[in-house]
């Protein structure tokens, strides 16, 4: 199962549900979704691909990596900015962030949560003056930990990851208009050797227990 | 634009890496080539531990240390002083890995030179250090000049620590291999590819430099 | 009065003096391998005796029991090892100057004139022959304005017909400058032309010695 990054808690609790419903056994690697289609269309055996955006959902499906027929849109999220708990910082509007000297973000140039926090930025006006202070790293769970180390001063993550992170505190949660539209594609992958229990799994996901694990977890 | 950008930003981080490590790596290589002291073994491990550890694990403790809430970050952050994510941790996470590198090249220039110039130097009433300046360093200097242009290489071609402890700000922290990382990453390919080139190029030409400083330096010999 | 009384380990070879010499040339004199260059070498503070006394005068260079142990550079001693050890990196005026105290007495021209080096000053030190080696390195010895110098073996890589041209310069020294001198030889014929006294070493202690014998 390559899941994005910022499914980790999530997943894992879903994966004992699964366990206790009688399902079998689950390998999980996470990461950036950026990097694990590219690994996907490069070969690697996974079975399942679940990505934070449509667009590596979309590189995966050009070069036939996924089962077009079992791609299903599985989650919802919002965007969160957060800064380090006790920093006794809060930020209550977006342009606010200008003030700030360094914002943890997961790479803006391909990674869905940096992708998903420059749409947020561009569409509120002020990508060009915040650009030179954001901090792209690897994923989002990176992002979350520079903020959590103190190493930055905010960070954009998703709620899900500020939700399971006792480290930060949420200035605030990405809604309305400028909110980016968040989809998290899930899709068996073409070259799977277990296509059954896959697609098994991948019905689960839609299931009502993992539902509310999901929902428990900020994931909507 | 960024190309360019980013090699030349490499090579001048990694130029003042070098240079920040010069005078501390040669009087620590001289005082290993020359003393039998206790503790002379732990200062020798500790030196070489950049170079055995891996990097990443050498940049974590870097950024344990240096971030706003480490040992080290505490007391600078009132003085305003930052280095986490900013490019003095990259010249910082250079200079700590290629340090190993030029001390362990240094020392071994120093051991060649022979001692009866150093005592005779001694007895003609010069203090140690006056020793090392005007006798040692002089007659070691295509080793000491070979040890720096390891340690820059190696500057050069830093990736772990500096992913660490500097991430990947372009135009402020990305280096060049942390570059070529981050291309990878999202898809820029033929900008990784690109930078692949320049650096072994840069690499190329630091061995084929330092190779020629030592050859030279033998033939003379 | 030089002190050389003191017992020096290396090994399991074991050197002990107790001689006490007047001003003047000493020779030290023995076969090979019977201490007479670790003589020179503990009296310069390049080895270290396992207990006694070294002094030039007044002037205490070792004492285990007072605790005294001068570095070489606090020694004022003049060191002419075998081999010169001129520094190759550096032009004969820059050798012979390296010693060179600010506010000393003793002036180049003095030293340069003495030993005939004055020609040599702008050579460089690989062109020059084994004769001039050792009067450059002497003359770089004696402007360190020492208390005592030190010659190991000077005359052995010169020729028979130069060796006969540069003891007037050690006799020179001698005169002139009134620089008390330990020179090591395995030479017969030079010690008795230039020493005013011998110690014999052999195995590491002095044995007693008839003059001419």
């Amino acid at each position: 199962m390559s899941a994005a990054i910022s499914l980790t808690d999530a997943l894992q609790e879903v994966e004992k549900a699964y366990s206790n419903a009688g399902g079998g056994p689950l390998r999980f690697n996470f990461g950036g979704s950026n990097v694990l289609a590219r690994q996907i269309v490069n070969g690697a055996p996974a079975d399942v691909f679940i990505s934070a955006d449509e667009a590596q959902m979309n590189y995966a499906d050009e070069r036939g990596a996924i089962d077009r027929a079992s791609r299903v849109d599985l989650l919802s999220n919002r965007l969160a900015v957060v800064t380090p708990r006790g920093s006794g910082r809060a930020i209550k509007a977006v342009n606010e962030l200008a003030e700030l000297k360094r914002i943890a973000v997961a790479d803006p140039a391909a990674v869905p949560a940096g992708v998903y926090a420059r749409q947020f930025l561009e569409t509120a006006g002020v990508w060009d003056r915040i650009q030179s202070r954001l901090v792209p790293l690897g994923n989002v769970r990176a992002a979350l930990t520079a903020a959590e180390s103190g190493a930055a001063d905010a960070a954009i993550v998703y709620e899900s990851d500020a939700a399971a992170s006792s480290r930060v505190d949420v200035s605030f949660v990405v809604t309305g208009p400028a909110a980016p539209r968040i989809v998290y594609p899930a899709a068996v992958v073409a070259a799977s050797k277990n296509r059954e229990p896959a697609a098994k799994f991948l019905a689960f996901l839609r299931g009502p227990e993992a539902r509310a694990i999901f929902r428990k977890y900020k994931f909507s | 634009m960024s190309l360019v950008n980013v090699t030349l930003l490499t090579v001048t981080w990694a130029a003042a890496a070098t240079a920040l490590v010069l005078p501390a790596g040669l009087l620590i290589a001289w005082w290993l080539s020359r003393g039998r002291f206790r503790g002379r073994v732990l200062l020798e491990t500790l030196v070489s531990l950049p170079l055995v550890m891996p990097p990443v694990a050498t940049g974590l403790i870097l950024l344990l240390l240096f971030a706003p809430r480490g040992v080290i970050g505490r007391a600078l952050a009132p003085l305003g002083i930052d280095i986490v994510f900013t490019w003095k941790a990259v010249v910082m996470a250079m200079a700590v890995m290629g340090f190993p590198l030029l001390v362990r090249t240094a020392r071994a220039g120093f051991e060649q030179v022979d001692r009866r110039y150093e005592q005779v130097a001694s007895t003609l009433g010069a203090s140690p250090l006056r020793v090392f300046l005007t006798v040692t360093l002089p007659l070691a200097l295509p080793s000491v000049a070979a040890a720096a242009v390891l340690c820059f290489a190696r500057a050069i071609g830093e990736f772990g620590a500096t992913m660490m402890v500097a991430g990947s700000i372009p135009g402020s922290t990305r280096t060049l291999a942390v570059a070529i990382y981050s291309f990878a990453e999202t898809g820029r390919d033929a900008d990784a590819a690109a930078l692949v080139v320049v650096s072994a190029v840069i690499a190329f030409a630091a061995l084929a430099l330092s190779n020629y400083i030592t050859t030279r330096a033998g033939v003379r010999a | 009065m030089i002190t050389l009384d003191f017992t020096l380990q290396q090994g399991s070879f074991v050197l002990e003096l107790h001689e006490q010499l007047n001003g003047g040339i000493t020779a030290l004199f023995g076969p090979s391998g019977s201490g007479k260059t670790t003589t020179l070498d503990a009296i310069a503070g390049l080895r270290r005796p396992r207990v006694g006394r070294i002094a030039v005068g007044d002037h205490v260079l070792f004492d285990r029991s007072h605790g005294v142990d001068l570095p070489p550079h606090g020694r004022h001693v003049g060191y002419v090892p075998q081999d010169t050890a001129l520094f190759p990196h550096m032009n004969v005026r820059r050798n012979v100057l390296y010693g060179r105290r600010a506010g000393q007495k003793l002036s180049l021209d003095v030293v340069v004139r003495m030993l005939e080096v004055g020609q040599l000053l702008d050579r460089r030190v690989p062109d020059l022959s084994g004769g001039e080696r050792q009067r450059v390195a002497l003359a770089r010895a004696l402007m360190s304005a020492p208390d005592l110098l030190l010659l190991d073996e000077p005359l052995a890589a010169v020729d028979v017909e130069r060796r006969r041209r540069i003891l007037p310069y050690l006799l020179r020294v001698r005169d002139v400058l009134g620089v008390p001198v330990i020179y090591v030889s395995h030479d017969r014929a030079e010690i008795d032309q230039l020493a005013d006294r011998v110690v014999v070493l052999d195995e590491g202690r002095v044995v007693p010695h008839v003059r001419g014998a």
